[in-house]
């Protein structure tokens, strides 16, 4: 089916900063058209400038944007999203501290009309050996951070450098190649956080190659059709400072466009309808020469 | 002032251990007077007028039934169900009969399908198990039906199937369902995750405010023929307070209802939490204001600890569940224990859920931490549900002075499928290990959770007496519990753990006037044979209610 809304699930226990992270994307220039589903309605804090209707359970944003309170059924609060007159491009979902973000991946993912972006578990370093190693819920946490196709390090300016590293140290043992991002003061790129858009965006930003603040992106232009167990392949070996890859190429074996989305870990290649000019963005942290290596790598799909 | 009236019994047992037996009881208004016999009535009968009413010479009373955790609002839309079931369901305007194989069921559903005027009313149905009706799909429901849609609900509630009818009259892109990992759409089944998308769209059917009237009037049908004068609707709201409050009104708070009911509000209105604590304890203060005659707010809050029984998803300390899922928690620990505080610095009695050990783990570690801040005496914090726990805990809860409102059902309807598929028989054949609590001398109720369970007290003691899970076979033969305990569990302890226990739980001067009455005395009966006493009716603040047959 075409046209589904993908939905990013922003997971983590109480106080890993996901009631910021929200915050800071409602209040954020992203462009896009984004509805956000939030649990605990009485914390979200959007500028009054920026606010343009507030019901009980719903707030509409002058850019287009909602923010709207879960209450007591998801299937219900995606369902209402998926049925207004002009459905949100993407929505974003802030699970209980509680959930088990696998099976809010699953729910919400699946929902008829829905399809999965990626599971994003915030962590925050100060507390988290302590969470880890609760009895109660230690187990949690630990799932949680399994989910995550990208983790978000919180509060890491409130720490000293070895206590950071004894952090990655320990979530490496528990999700080995975990995607660790830094998102200091609750904050994570839009870019990275909501990924690109529609095609449209994927082709425009495929023109260039930019650098804003600590992301960089690259282009590579495949010219030619691909076997698509060779992308899967290069896509696996791309370095783990790239989080985001998303484009479009021709599988060489069907002759049908494929779109290509990958998120940390996750990566699905789904037939796609409608032609789009071939290329893939790849979005990664690291560095200029991390993004270009990257597109190294997938370039040798080709050959 | 009214006259007196006396109810002569073949045998009246009080449950109030200091005079056991009796054979006459006073009345006025709702009112016991005296308990003991016609001679010893006496000086209440010589200066006051009065009557003697023998209809009840053939029957047994007993102080009027009291299940202190039992949801009306979730029975109402069970009750609208038709019912194939494995075992008989005896329901307050219909009996069924059980259908114990796959012929059967089919045979039953293609009855009732045959049986309905309307050629396109949906038939959902409740009940089926496989481990008795065998392999029902899609297939086999578009064979009883191409055209009506049915749906079938399994017995736990986990799992619905659909035919195609069903599928259709949902509205569902079958594009969709096809993707999903928790709906075979080629079976028709629907599960987890993927059964909300199909309970999603049935919703606005099930709650068709005529339809659920219809279940309300059917679920205080069946608390009455379950001999109960007194019930705990134990979290309330349920979703909604103002539609919630209004249909309970309508159809509770009359004078044709042979109960009261005692509602325990929730301590915070969801999972998760908005609000603090101290907002919670005026909301839950407040609704004291609304108390009635028969809709009554007590001193009693309503927390969560870990998930659902039913589903599994309870918290266990390890080794765990056999195939390594985890369970899950209702409320985030540091949650409950700040709500806790709060409710227990404010006096509150804590009715704390808890399926698994490790729930179990978590009431009595916060339980603990707060005896050592604020220590406080018959405090009645009490356990509820009691699924999974260790014997230490048992001890642990009768140290730290905690109740216990237990399930037994658990143990009947899951002991045997938990044994092969969840935690292994050491820890299946102990849930709901009542006779370690009775060693430890812990005040402990029976409830049905209703619908986790039918509404039936009497079933529920004799599960609790006989520990017979569902293939007939005894689970956990130390764990069983004696007849006077199982009978106080119904009644005089069932009342003490919802704090209203000066008022009903026994038959003594000066309580309600609320009897239970049967046909067959339990301490004459087989214990075996508990559950099939049938019920005359029963006596409700001094007005009689039969059941009508």
């Amino acid at each position: 089916m075409m046209g589904r809304i993908p939905v990013t699930v922003i997971s983590g226990y109480l106080g890993a900063g996901k009631t910021t992270l929200i915050n800071n994307l409602l209040n954020g220039n992203h462009g896009r058209r984004i509805a956000v589903l939030v649990n605990d309605f009485g914390s979200v804090n959007i500028d009054a400038a920026l606010i343009e209707s507030e019901g009980e359970d719903a707030i509409s944003l002058a850019n287009g944007c909602v923010c709207c309170s879960i209450t007591d059924d998801l299937g219900t609060a995606l369902q209402a999203q998926a049925d207004r007159p002009a459905p949100p491009e993407l929505v974003v979902l802030e699970a209980s501290g509680v959930a088990d973000p696998a099976r809010i991946a699953c729910h919400a993912g699946s929902w008829p009309g829905f399809e999965l972006d990626a599971v994003i578990t915030l962590v925050d370093v100060e507390t988290i050996s302590a969470r880890l190693t609760d009895k109660f819920v230690g187990q949690l946490v630990r799932s949680q951070i399994e989910a995550g196709d990208l983790v978000g390090l919180t509060k890491t300016d409130l720490v000293p450098e070895k206590h950071l590293s004894a952090v990655y140290g320990m979530l490496e043992k528990i999700s080995p190649h975990a995607r660790l991002l830094h998102a200091s003061e609750g904050s994570i790129d839009p870019l990275l956080l909501v990924g690109l858009g529609a095609a449209s965006e994927v082709n425009q930003r495929s023109k260039e190659t930019s650098e804003t603040a600590h992301l960089y992106t690259a282009v590579w232009k495949p010219d030619a059709p691909l076997r698509k167990v060779e992308v899967e392949r290069r896509l696996e070996r791309l370095p783990e400072t790239i989080h985001r890859v998303k484009g479009f190429f021709i599988d060489a074996d069907t002759g049908l466009q494929m779109l290509v989305q990958k998120v940390g870990k996750r990566c699905t290649l789904t037939p796609h309808k409608e032609i789009n000019p071939s290329g893939l963005v790849l979005i990664g942290v690291g560095g200029r020469s991390e993004v270009e290596a990257g597109v190294n790598i997938l370039s040798l799909a080709a050959s | 002032m009214s006259e007196i009236v006396v109810y002569t019994a073949r045998m009246i047992r009080t449950m109030n251990p200091s005079m056991p037996t009796a054979t006459a009881v006073a009345v006025r208004d709702d009112q016991i007077i005296e308990v003991g016999t016609l001679e010893t009535l006496q000086p209440w009968l010589s200066q006051h007028p009065h009557r003697i009413d023998d209809r009840f010479a053939d029957q047994v009373l007993m102080p009027g039934f009291i299940d202190p955790h039992l949801h009306p609002t979730l029975g109402a839309l069970l009750l609208c169900c038709h019912f194939i079931t494995a075992m008989e369901w005896k329901l307050p305007d219909r009996t069924c009969p059980p259908a114990r194989t796959h012929e059967e069921y089919i045979e039953k559903l293609t009855e009732i399908h045959t049986g309905l005027s309307d050629p396109d009313e949906p038939l959902i149905t409740w009940g089926f198990h496989k481990i008795w009706h065998g392999k029902i799909d899609r297939e086999t429901l578009n064979a009883v039906s191409s055209t009506r849609p049915i749906i079938v609900w399994q017995r736990s509630f986990h799992e619905i199937i659909l035919n195609d009818a069903a599928i259709d009259w949902m509205k569902l892109d079958r594009e969709e369902l096809e993707r999903h990992p928790q709906i075979e759409l080629s079976s028709g089944r629907f599960y987890e995750t993927g059964l909300a998308v199909a309970t999603n769209r049935m919703n606005p059917y099930l709650f068709e405010p005529t339809r659920y009237k219809n279940g309300l009037e059917l679920v205080k049908k069946a608390i009455h023929h379950g001999g109960h004068t007194t019930i705990g609707e134990l979290a309330y709201p349920l979703m909604n307070d103002q539609v919630e409050w209004y249909l309970l009104n309508e159809t509770m708070e009359r004078d044709d209802v042979p109960f009261r009911m005692q509602i325990v509000p929730r301590g915070a209105l969801r999972g998760t939490w908005e609000g603090t604590a101290d907002e919670e304890v005026a909301r839950v203060n407040d609704y004291k204001t609304r108390s009635q005659h028969r809709l009554q707010f007590g001193n009693g809050v309503k927390l969560f600890t870990d998930g659902g029984f039913f589903a599994e998803l309870m918290q266990m300390q390890e080794p765990g569940f056999i195939d390594g899922h985890h369970g899950e928690w209702l409320m985030a620990p540091e949650m409950f224990e700040t709500l806790a505080r709060a409710f227990w610095n404010d006096g509150k009695r804590i009715h704390v859920h808890c399926t698994g050990d490790l729930g179990v783990e978590l009431a009595l570690d916060t339980l603990e931490k707060l005896q050592f801040e604020r220590p406080r005496v018959n405090h009645r914090f009490t356990i509820e549900h009691f699924g999974v726990s260790t014997p230490e805990q048992a001890r642990r809860i009768a140290d730290l002075g905690a109740l216990v409102s237990a399930n037994i059902y658990y143990l009947h309807e899951l002991g045997e499928a938990y044994w092969l598929n969840s935690i292994g028989y050491e820890r299946a054949s102990q849930m709901a290990r009542l006779g370690t609590l009775a060693r430890h001398n812990v005040t402990t109720a029976l409830h049905s959770d209703f619908t986790m369970a039918p509404a039936l007290p009497l079933n529920s003691a004799w599960v609790a007496v006989n520990r017979i899970a569902e293939s007939g076979q005894v689970l956990g033969s130390e764990e069983r519990i004696s007849l006077d305990a199982a009978m106080r569990a119904i009644t005089i302890d069932a009342a003490y753990v919802i704090g209203m226990e000066n008022e009903v739980g026994s038959i003594r001067a000066g309580k309600k006037a609320d009897f239970t009455v049967l046909e067959a005395d339990p301490w004459e009966t087989p214990v075996e044979s508990l559950k099939d006493i049938p019920i005359w009716g029963t006596v409700f603040e001094g007005q009689v209610f039969p059941i009508d047959q």
